[in-house]
């Protein structure tokens, strides 16, 4: 196997955890630049949640305008 | 010619060095599948590259 001889020179002690270690900085450094620079993500995390707030934005202004109209009259 | 019985610095042989490598390459392999799998999912589910 090629490179197969490298654990002769390179203690696996020191090496396997090296390798195992920059995988998953590269891995949770794309992960977390996709999360910050894009919109979707957390809108996506969200979900539904996502639309039932949205709704719930809009209900006090409709509340509130029913209010002003109420007092007008 | 080398000597399969040598300790090398690490103090492993040859041998003990390339079944060391093919159980990582091993590893690799599998990662790598679950890992394809799971962008596989992410790009079906989610709105990623849509």
């Amino acid at each position: 196997m090629i490179y197969g001889k490298i654990w002769c020179v390179v203690k696996p002690s020191v090496g396997v955890p090296i390798i195992i270690g920059a995988v998953a900085v590269a891995s949770f450094s794309v992960h977390l630049a996709l999360t910050l620079n894009t919109t979707w993500v957390k809108k996506f995390l969200n979900g539904s949640a996502a639309q039932v707030s949205s709704i719930q934005t809009e209900s006090p202004q409709v509340a509130s305008l029913t209010l002003q109209e109420a007092g007008r009259k | 010619m080398s000597d399969k019985d040598k300790v090398w610095p690490t103090g492993l042989t040859e041998a003990e060095s390339e079944e060391i490598h093919r159980h990582l390459i091993q590893g690799t392999q599998i990662f790598g599948m679950i890992a394809a799998f799971a962008h596989l999912l992410a790009y079906i589910y989610s709105p990623w590259l849509h």
